[in-house]
């Protein structure tokens, strides 16, 4: 089916100063279709997405962008959503404070005789709850929300709007598997209403299931636009990152040495009366080995590595060995003196002081080893920097440069430079692939094969069965907070885990 | 973002040579040697405090108590060297000591019991103001016996000799000098952008004019002031705390980002409380020479100071919200500061017309600030 064209960009050129972000792009969206941009951080997707959602305003770009045929100039983002674009954004833009209802409606809630009409706004945030097939009472608190149902909120509102566009970028990055598949099939639903998509995302396994037309950026062009039928990932890969990549997981296994990290026996709860979250936990790391967590949203995999360092919950029973030796880590400066390092999944809350720069983010946690008197040593602590960005090959133009300037991989490679300075026998990374690209993708897995060659034990979280798959040597999948199953390299399936994380014991195994 | 600062520092200046002009043209007095001394000694205490207050700011609190600190640590100090003939030294050591403990308590709550500072120092505010009160009696309290001087008096009359001055001064630049130049040459042997030659002898050039400005005006009238010297050392220390010692750089890693900091490592309870306990000795220190200045402890000392310590400190471009802040930037806005309140009481401004301009001149900074950050 191919509709008439809704919105069409046109040679696109966009600047940053001396950066030419966009060179000459040219963009069309049918109605009906689902579109995919797919390109690495930085080839130019998000400028696109807010050229389009009058973020970048008409006149700060060359080229034009057409709607329905008729040349349109945003001026707002405001004007943007007039003319029928949604944009469901990468990050989450909900008030915690406020109920689902009210996010739904922010800015337009119905009223009566002047007085917000109470009544109205939950009942049409149910129905639009329902056609969005989303179970979530309309009257609770959005903070109360797990990440992922925030983000099916997030897309409740901008569906909400009847967009004739919606624009999704990274919806699933904080999804579990069904409320990917609840995502998928509300916007086939959409598509079928004739409501046109553009989807941005780095899974392309969710870009083959869900588009109909896949265009490829890269540094700032288009480099084609497939029939999504008539292509694969291969394909697309080969056109993102300008060469072939003959294999996304290139997990080279050392020999396994002694074991480093061992929970035995591990309950944990929120808070000291609550009932336990975790329940029985056991698994041993070795130097060289990667132990993968997987399980779905909910599972318990963040709550637990959280807890390793002592920033999550107490602990009703249980204990943790470090090379050997119980030991009670209370907290992350506590872990690193034991040199357990956590990289956490929410990199911009957790890891990253944004407005300071690269060398202040990545000494932050070693500055302790930096010292010469009462003093930092200036001189080491530059020497050292330079050389773990030099290491992990992170892009600045100088040390100074303010972290939130960063691209998203770059960003994540900062938080494992810091975790890395410490110089950790265990480190313990949470998502770290999340919202980065196939080349920063490759280059953190590469990373992970040069630790564990050096005798460094890794315990990898990830929501992402191929990753668990692929880099790990074994892997425990939590269901509900127990251990749901555990699978050497060799024996695990994408079924299997999925059987496992669902609660469905594995006989065959 | 070089561009930034540039219009920003540039617009502190062109603001101060504004208020400068004004009371110059309107009150010629102002740029007299005595008064400009005098000035300076104003200056010494509002910037000490504003410094301290950089501190708390910095992690993203805030003392609202600090005012009213100094009004008790200067009365305790005072009571003990007027009623109990206590000799000076010891009895600013006591006052001193109290004040850090109390502060470094006033921290333990906020950090680990989490009490929000804004809350846990307006309480202090009541207390202390209550306490100073307490102390005096209701009476005068001067800092020493009439007609002579111990060190608690001498903080803010004593002037130092014309040769001293100015070998304090060639030692001045010459740490300068120093310092710049050193850094300089390691910037370039890491790469880094450096000033060229012209540049940086320029700069050198300026601040030392600036140094020998300052001890050739004072020395108009009686030589360096010893408060000017005071804070001088309290800016050095608060300087090299803040950029060179771990402690600093946690200062403004928990102020950018709590969690982040928790998370690295960054002992975020002990650094808060820190914080707080070196506020307490620069309350004290404040307090000792606001007290002198009015050579007696009586019950309006130290009102309201903690509103000019804010003013200050934002006007210097700190944010309130933490994690930005100079030592720099803040001498500025205490200087700022300083001369508005100088200049118009010179021109025997009215106290409540007083109170409405400074209200005004901090929400004008702060627009001004917020404009110009947006701008570029």
């Amino acid at each position: 089916m191919s509709g008439s064209v809704v919105l069409a960009a046109r040679d696109i050129i966009k600047r940053f100063g001396g950066v030419t972000a966009l060179d000459g792009v040219s963009f069309e969206l049918r109605a009906g279709e689902v579109h995919a941009l797919c390109g690495e951080n930085g080839a130019g997707k998000s400028t696109l997405i807010k050229l389009l959602a009058g973020v970048h305003v008409a006149g700060s770009y060359e080229g034009e962008v057409r709607i329905d045929g008729a040349p349109a100039a945003f001026h707002s983002t405001r004007d943007a959503e007039q003319a029928g674009i949604a944009i469901i954004h990468q990050e989450l833009a909900l008030f915690a404070e406020m109920s689902v209802g009210e996010n739904l409606f922010l800015g337009a809630l119905p009223r009566r005789r002047g007085l917000i009409d109470w009544d109205q706004v939950y009942a049409r945030a149910a129905a639009t709850l329902a056609e969005c097939r989303i179970r979530l009472d309309p009257a609770a608190r959005v903070g109360d929300l797990g990440v992922g149902q925030q983000q099916l909120v997030e897309i409740a509102r901008a569906v909400a709007r009847k967009p004739r566009v919606l624009v999704l970028d990274e919806p699933t990055a904080a999804l579990a598997q069904h409320e990917i598949d609840t995502l998928l099939d509300l916007i086939r639903d959409l598509r079928a209403r004739g409501v046109a998509s553009i989807y941005i995302s780095h899974k392309l396994d969710e870009v083959f299931a869900i588009a109909d037309r896949i265009t490829v950026l890269r540094d700032g062009t288009a480099q084609a636009t497939l029939n999504a039928r008539d292509t694969n990932s291969a394909e697309v890969i080969r056109l993102m990152v300008g060469r072939p990549i003959e294999d996304l997981y290139p997990r080279r296994q050392p020999t396994a040495g002694a074991t480093l990290l061992a929970v035995r026996g591990l309950s944990v709860a929120p808070r000291r009366d609550d009932p336990p979250v975790l329940e029985n936990i056991e698994f041993e790391v070795a130097a060289g080995e990667v132990l993968g967590i997987g399980g779905l949203m909910g599972a318990g995999r963040t709550e637990l590595v959280m807890h390793l360092v002592g920033l999550w919950g107490t602990r009703t029973s249980g204990h943790i060995e470090l090379d050997g030796a119980a030991c009670d880590v209370h907290g992350p400066r506590a872990a690193l003196r034991r040199r357990v390092a956590l990289v956490t999944e929410d990199r911009k809350r957790y890891g990253l002081v944004l407005g300071q720069g690269v060398a202040f983010n990545v000494s932050l946690s070693s500055l302790a080893q930096l010292r010469r008197g009462p003093f930092l040593d200036a001189d080491q602590e530059i020497m050292r920097t330079k050389a773990v960005v030099a290491d992990l090959r992170i892009k600045v133009h100088s040390l100074d440069q303010p972290v939130a300037t960063l691209s998203g991989g770059n960003q994540q490679k900062v938080v494992l430079g810091k975790a890395l300075m410490t110089s950790p026998n265990v480190l313990l990374l949470d998502e770290p692939t999340r919202g980065i690209d196939v080349g920063a993708k490759l280059e953190v897995y590469e990373l992970i094969n040069r630790l564990t060659g050096a005798g460094k034990a890794i315990v990898l979280v990830s929501s992402e069965l191929g990753e668990l798959m692929g880099m790990s040597d074994r892997i425990v999948m939590l269901c509900r907070g127990r251990i749901g199953g555990v699978f050497a390299r060799t024996e695990a399936t994408q079924e299997r885990l999925l059987a496992a994380a669902m609660g469905h014991v594995d006989r065959a195994a | 973002m070089m561009k930034k600062v540039a219009t920003r520092d540039l617009s502190m200046a062109i603001a101060l040579i504004v208020i400068w002009a004004f009371f110059a043209w309107r009150e010629p007095v102002f740029l007299s040697s005595r008064n400009l001394s005098l000035l300076s000694v104003e200056l010494a205490v509002t910037a000490t405090l504003a410094l301290g207050m950089l501190i708390v700011l910095l992690p993203g609190q805030i003392d609202l108590s600090a005012g009213s600190g100094v009004g008790l640590s200067g009365a305790v100090a005072a009571v003990l060297v007027f009623w109990h003939d206590v000799p000076a030294p010891v009895a600013l050591l006591i006052a001193a000591l109290g004040a850090v403990i109390v502060w470094a308590a006033m921290g333990a709550l906020i950090a680990i019991e989490r009490i929000p500072a804004f809350i846990m120092t307006l309480g202090g505010l009541l207390v202390f103001r209550g306490l100073h009160w307490l102390t005096i009696r209701n009476q005068t309290v001067p800092v020493v016996e009439g007609g002579s001087s111990n060190l608690y008096s001498l903080l803010t009359t004593y002037y130092l000799p014309r040769t001293v001055g100015f070998v304090l001064a060639a030692l001045v630049m010459l740490a300068l000098a120093v310092s710049m130049l050193r850094a300089r040459a390691r910037r370039k042997s890491y790469g880094f952008e450096v000033d060229d030659r012209e540049m940086t002898f320029l700069k050198l050039f300026v601040l030392a004019q600036l140094v020998l400005l300052v001890v050739l005006v004072t020395d108009g009238y009686r030589g360096v002031p010893l408060a000017l010297v005071i804070l001088g050392a309290v800016a050095t220390l608060v300087h090299q705390i803040a950029t060179n010692t771990p402690f600093g750089r946690y200062l403004y890693a928990i102020g950018g980002n709590e969690e982040a900091a928790s998370v690295s490592g960054v002992p975020v309870r002990a650094t808060v409380i820190g914080a707080f306990a070196l506020m307490g000795g620069i309350v004290a220190l404040t307090g000792f020479m606001q007290t002198a200045y009015s050579g007696a402890s009586t019950s309006t000392v130290g009102s309201l100071m903690e509103l000019d310590a804010v003013a200050a400190c934002v006007i210097g471009g700190t944010s309130l919200r933490g994690g930005r802040g100079t030592v720099l930037g803040v001498m500025f806005g205490a200087l700022i500061m300083a001369s508005l309140l100088n200049g118009m009481t010179l021109m025997a401004v009215s106290p409540e017309t007083k109170y409405i301009a400074r209200g005004l001149v901090l929400a004008l900074a702060v627009w001004l600030d917020l404009r110009l950050s947006k701008k570029q």
